[in-house]
């Protein structure tokens, strides 16, 4: 009887350690899923596209400087519980790449809540503009980008890669992947140079 | 609780292996940056040697007696029964503190920011006392369910980690200084705790041969370079930009679409620190009593929440309570430098006839 009691009143105890209490923060909290790096009237835009089970993306555009301005700018102005745990793709505009990609992967690989495997390519401006309209172009980019990876070893598709190829002494440059709006959204390689 | 059946010592080697294991699931950049991978499988040859000598006073006690140290040593030095229990307990404190500090940081720094330490220590040491009460043979049954799920973890790790690895850039070039071979041989001494943990607590346990010791020091050598292995060719130089590098090997392992298994990982460390606690509560409360009570547990729970409430507000006492040297230091105490005078001195003979009959017994 004893042992029942005990039983129940554990089961009842432990209703109160399943975080309900601050439940609002997960309905309310801003989880980003994607984000984009483009140029914008000659100002570098982030756009951090939040985690939806809809057709239509939603983004917000956010002008920095860099991508650790751009975290601190959105949380403080925009999304207050911005959360970049779930964070899966980079995309970044190629005519930025010399301006913010080596800095922002640098400060992505302090930031112990972004997981090393998410993903980085480079794209052209109407990439970007595509990427904004459906998440279908979202979810195509990523599994091309797989492909790609699994078609030749040698492109660095992921943050962890890129960054270890910047880090490096042994090369003096590497490949990542690059995606082109044409017709269709196509997934290439290119050689990006260190200097 | 605990009774008066002897257990598998095989098991209890078990638990101990997988306590000395859990040293690198918390490495919190202790290890130098300079050293390259085979320089560190040197070191960890080299600590895990160590650690085998320190094993070495543990083991002739073990099989000359049959029983733990601190009971050879309460019947060879009734006297000095007072010292050796306080400087134990020390030892014990300090070690639990060692393993506990840096949970609660890792904790917090990787999974929930806004945590307080003392309050994931509280919920630990609550179970921890439950267990202690139990004894060590129900602790060692818990070791053989963790080391399934060791491998599970283990294997889901390195092998979700494999499409990482990268040999262009990372190669198994040797370089790394004296310096570098003295902090990291130091770390690596660090598992030699289990030493201190078998010659007090194996005095229950049976059929214990040498060779359970060696298996259990190679299988945590693997286990070490398997995750250095790892943190060098599938994380490179990213591994170097944060703590908790095992962690991060973790975080980065995926298969496919699924990427991630740092909950594995956090199960696993809690586990590993919840044994270890455990067995160092047994241990402690061995050294002032033979037998564990409830009333002598909460006691030392108490003194171990209160130094990790210290550790975890200043600074200083944290430093300290993390010291790989001067763990290693008291380890090497603990373990060899006083076990080694009971066996090279104090040979009477009536404390030799009173051991003979409890062995006997």
């Amino acid at each position: 009887m004893r042992a029942k009691l005990c039983i129940i009143l554990l089961c009842l105890s432990s209703l109160t350690l399943t975080g309900c209490q601050s439940s609002g923060k997960i309905e309310t909290a801003s989880i980003i899923e994607n984000v984009s790096i483009a140029e914008d009237n000659g100002k570098i835009c982030y756009t951090f596209y939040t985690l939806t089970g809809g057709d239509k993306p939603w983004g917000i555009k956010i002008p920095a400087s860099s991508f650790e301005s751009a975290c601190d700018l959105a949380e403080r102005e925009y999304i207050p519980n911005l959360s970049l745990s779930k964070l899966e793709l980079l995309m970044i505009e190629d005519t930025l790449v010399d301006k913010v990609m080596k800095n922002d992967i640098e400060y992505i690989s302090t930031q112990p809540s972004f997981s090393p495997a998410a993903l980085v390519t480079l794209c052209d401006k109407k990439t970007i503009e595509k990427f904004a309209e459906t998440t279908r172009e979202q979810n195509l980019i990523e599994e091309q980008l797989i492909l790609l990876k699994n078609n030749n070893p040698e492109v660095n598709i992921s943050y962890l890669s890129v960054f270890n190829n910047f880090e490096s002494d042994k090369n003096s440059e590497f490949t990542v992947g690059y995606i082109t709006c044409g017709e269709e959204l196509s997934v290439n390689e290119k050689k990006l140079k260190k200097d | 609780m605990s009774s008066k059946l002897r257990f598998s010592s095989k098991r209890f080697l078990l638990t101990l292996m997988l306590c000395a294991c859990s040293v690198i699931l918390l490495q919190n950049y202790d290890l130098s940056p300079n050293a390259s991978f085979t320089f560190n499988l040197i070191c960890v040859a080299s600590g895990l040697a160590i650690c085998f000598v320190l094993f070495i006073p543990a083991i002739i006690i073990k099989s000359r007696t049959n029983l733990d140290f601190l009971t050879v040593a309460a019947v060879k030095t009734p006297r000095l029964k007072i010292p050796i229990a306080v400087f134990y307990s020390v030892y014990f404190i300090f070690t639990a503190e060692f393993f506990l500090l840096p949970y609660t940081d890792m904790f917090r720094k990787k999974y929930y920011y806004d945590v307080t330490p003392c309050l994931i220590a509280a919920l630990l040491l609550i179970t921890c006392v439950y267990a202690a009460i139990k004894g060590v043979n129900v602790i060692t049954r818990f070791g053989i369910f963790l080391f399934a799920f060791a491998m599970l973890t283990n294997i889901l790790m390195f092998g979700g980690s494999l499409g990482q690895m990268d040999f262009s850039l990372n190669t198994f070039e040797l370089t790394g200084g004296f310096p570098d071979y003295i902090r990291n041989t130091l770390y690596f001494v660090t598992p030699a705790f289990i030493a201190v943990l078998f010659a007090c607590l194996s005095g229950k346990t049976k059929n214990f041969r040498i060779r359970q010791t060696v298996f259990a020091l190679i299988f945590t050598g693997v286990k070490y370079a398997l995750v250095l292995f790892f943190i060098w060719f599938a994380l490179g130089a990213y591994a170097q930009r944060q703590e908790y590098q095992t962690f991060l090997l973790s975080r980065a392992a995926h298969f496919s679409s699924f990427g991630g298994i740092e909950s594995f990982y956090l199960a696993l460390a809690t586990m590993s620190v919840f044994m270890i606690i455990s067995l160092m509560l047994c241990a402690v409360t061995k050294s002032v009593k033979r037998e564990s009570d409830l009333k002598t547990v909460i006691i030392f729970v108490v003194i171990l929440f209160a130094a990790h409430a210290c550790g975890t507000y200043l600074n200083s006492v944290k430093e300290i309570l993390t010291n790989t040297t001067v763990f290693v230091i008291f380890t090497a105490i603990a373990a060899a430098v006083i076990p080694s005078a009971y066996i090279f001195a104090g040979r009477k003979s009536n404390a030799r006839k009173a051991l003979h009959n409890i062995t006997m017994s």
